[in-house]
């Protein structure tokens, strides 16, 4: 069995990407469950809380967003379980890896992957790449020198099935990410504006209030009427039906916005990202898959 | 036991399945009317009963409850306060917040226990997190109504497809609008709408009035918890942590029953 277990799974883009994964997998025949400690992910795949975690005989693991140190004797879950924010239960696993695992070396009994999908919002840090049997990167950009000394490959995250609307407001931009200062919205938000944009829909996780308020609320008064909050918005369809161009400054050439955009039609104001990326369907994002996990 | 975080996320559910509910709340505001104690939120001015002291609220907040010359509006939230149906939530201030002498008092003034009670704090303190970025974001799937005060912006809320407004003291000057929006469900065939209330004690009145009238909707009173978007003020200590980053115990309380 796949088990795909994250140190977070709030909806910001490294969880979209893990449920897309679970669900292909799941779809193209292969047992798959993703595990996180909050609850977003549970009506998105099939899915459990982080407590029900537990590797066993033969499975293959895809860890992200785990600092993990060690391998551990992981056959209690229940104390993995915890306040996930603070970083807790991730505490937690660690320490009882790093204790248990004395020889710091890749598990025997299961396969451990770890994914770097997307960007690491909560911060767990970086991972002892010597614990993994093979090592995930979405794009080339996301490749670390230090992790490319372990064996590991590079391919992007699957798409989502999105499709160009039949019809779309003029003029109305979309800002999308997660709310917090890496991703500098206040930047995107001017540039749409300034390229004559009539409104601007921020859609994103709200991450960090105190950026929001101080440097995305105050567009409300600069621009009376033409600045709306949307929050994270469950139906990609519906968010890029909603808006006709996108707009981004982060520079996170992992992001699936871009693709994203292109699938639907909507045009993209963003960084770009390598072709062969933007290229890949989800059969031969697959078949890197397979091939990589010897499925 | 029941869970302050389960309570809300039982919320979460009905929204995300659209089945209609309403959700009203009785803080300590709608407790003091229906203690039938004179309530006055003035400037500089808050008098509670006999009780007087300084206040800090602005003129949107201020509010006049007189027992003798406001009877017919106290009748009214009692009605509201003891009006039972299925998904008719009543959120009660918590012996957490109100302290145990008037959390007991709210049980006993209701008479018969209804499972439907909750927290008038659910979307607030430990829960507010939640609510901004796993609620807030629901609403985006539902056309949107919204009662508010007459100086809030709302072209922020993406979702809005219609705004009432209120003024002072709407509790009793804006009674008549309960009739209003009655009349608009009729006449537009109103249904599977959501309607968010940000309008004080008039919530209370119009939320019972309206799921009575049409419970084909969902109604919820909002409070306070929108102010970051709509340009209100962040007067309220959740929202100065949670926004401002003030450092205040109340966004990580979970309220206890």
């Amino acid at each position: 069995m796949i088990k795909i277990v994250s140190g977070q799974s709030i909806p910001v883009g490294s969880t979209v990407a893990l449920a897309n994964l679970c669900n292909q997998f799941h779809s193209r025949g292969h047992e798959c469950t993703f595990f996180g400690p909050d609850r977003w992910h549970l009506d998105k795949c099939r899915s459990a809380p982080l407590s029900d975690f537990r590797p066993g005989n033969g499975d293959i693991v895809i860890a992200h967003g785990i600092r993990l140190r060690s391998v551990a004797d992981l056959d209690d879950p229940g104390t993995l379980a915890g306040p996930s924010r603070d970083g807790g239960w991730r505490r937690a696993l660690e320490d009882r890896i790093f204790n248990i695992g004395a020889s710091r070396g890749k598990p025997d009994a299961f396969r451990l992957v770890l994914t770097r999908s997307g960007d690491d919002p909560v911060r767990a840090g970086r991972p002892a790449f010597s614990l993994f049997h093979k090592i995930h990167f979405s794009c080339e950009a996301q490749r670390d020198r230090r992790a490319s000394r372990h064996p590991h490959f590079v391919c992007p995250d699957f798409v989502r099935d999105l499709k160009k609307p039949l019809a779309r407001p003029e003029r109305v931009a979309g800002v999308i990410g997660s709310v917090r200062p890496e991703n500098r919205l206040e930047i995107s938000i001017e540039k749409a504006l300034q390229d004559g944009m009539e409104s601007v829909i921020v859609y994103g996780y709200l991450l960090d209030p105190v950026y929001f308020y101080s440097n995305i609320a105050p567009f409300a008064k600069k621009y009376p009427g033409r600045i709306r909050f949307a929050g994270f918005v469950d139906d990609p369809q519906k968010m890029y039906d909603s808006v006709s161009d996108v707009y981004r400054c982060a520079a996170k050439p992992w992001s699936a916005v871009k693709r994203e955009c292109i699938l639907t039609g909507t045009r993209y104001h963003g960084p770009d990202s390598p072709e062969t990326e933007e290229a890949a369907c989800n059969d031969s994002i697959y078949d890197v898959w397979k091939n990589e996990l010897a499925l | 036991m029941k869970s302050f975080v389960e309570d809300f996320y039982r919320l979460v559910s009905l929204l995300k399945r659209r089945e209609p509910f309403a959700f009203n709340r009785f803080s300590d505001g709608e407790l003091f009317i229906l203690q039938n104690k004179e309530l006055i939120l003035g400037d500089n001015l808050v008098k509670i009963g006999d009780k007087v002291m300084k206040g800090h609220y602005r003129k949107e907040d201020f509010k006049h409850f007189h027992p003798d010359e406001h009877s017919f509006y106290r009748d009214r939230l009692v009605d509201a306060f003891r009006y039972t149906a299925k998904n008719y939530f009543k959120g009660i201030s918590c012996r957490c917040c109100a302290g145990e002498a008037d959390f007991r008092w709210q049980l006993d003034f209701h008479g018969r226990h209804d499972e439907n009670f909750t927290w008038a704090n659910l979307f607030l303190n430990g829960n507010y997190g939640r609510f901004i970025r796993e609620m807030y974001p629901l609403f985006n799937g539902y056309r949107t109504v919204i009662v508010c005060n007459e100086n809030s912006d709302v072209t922020t809320l993406p979702f809005i497809c219609k705004d009432f407004r209120v003024g002072y003291n709407a509790m009793v000057n804006d009674y008549g609008l309960i009739d209003t929006m009655k009349r608009w469900i009729d006449e537009n065939g109103i249904r599977g709408h959501l309607f968010m209330f940000s309008a004080s004690a008039f919530s209370k009145m119009a939320i019972h009035q309206l799921y009575r009238h049409c419970d084909a909707n969902t109604y919820i009173d909002i409070g306070t918890t929108l102010n970051a978007f709509t340009g209100m003020r962040l007067d309220r200590s959740y929202l100065k942590a949670f926004w401002l980053g003030a450092k205040h115990k109340d966004i990580d309380k979970i309220c206890i029953w």
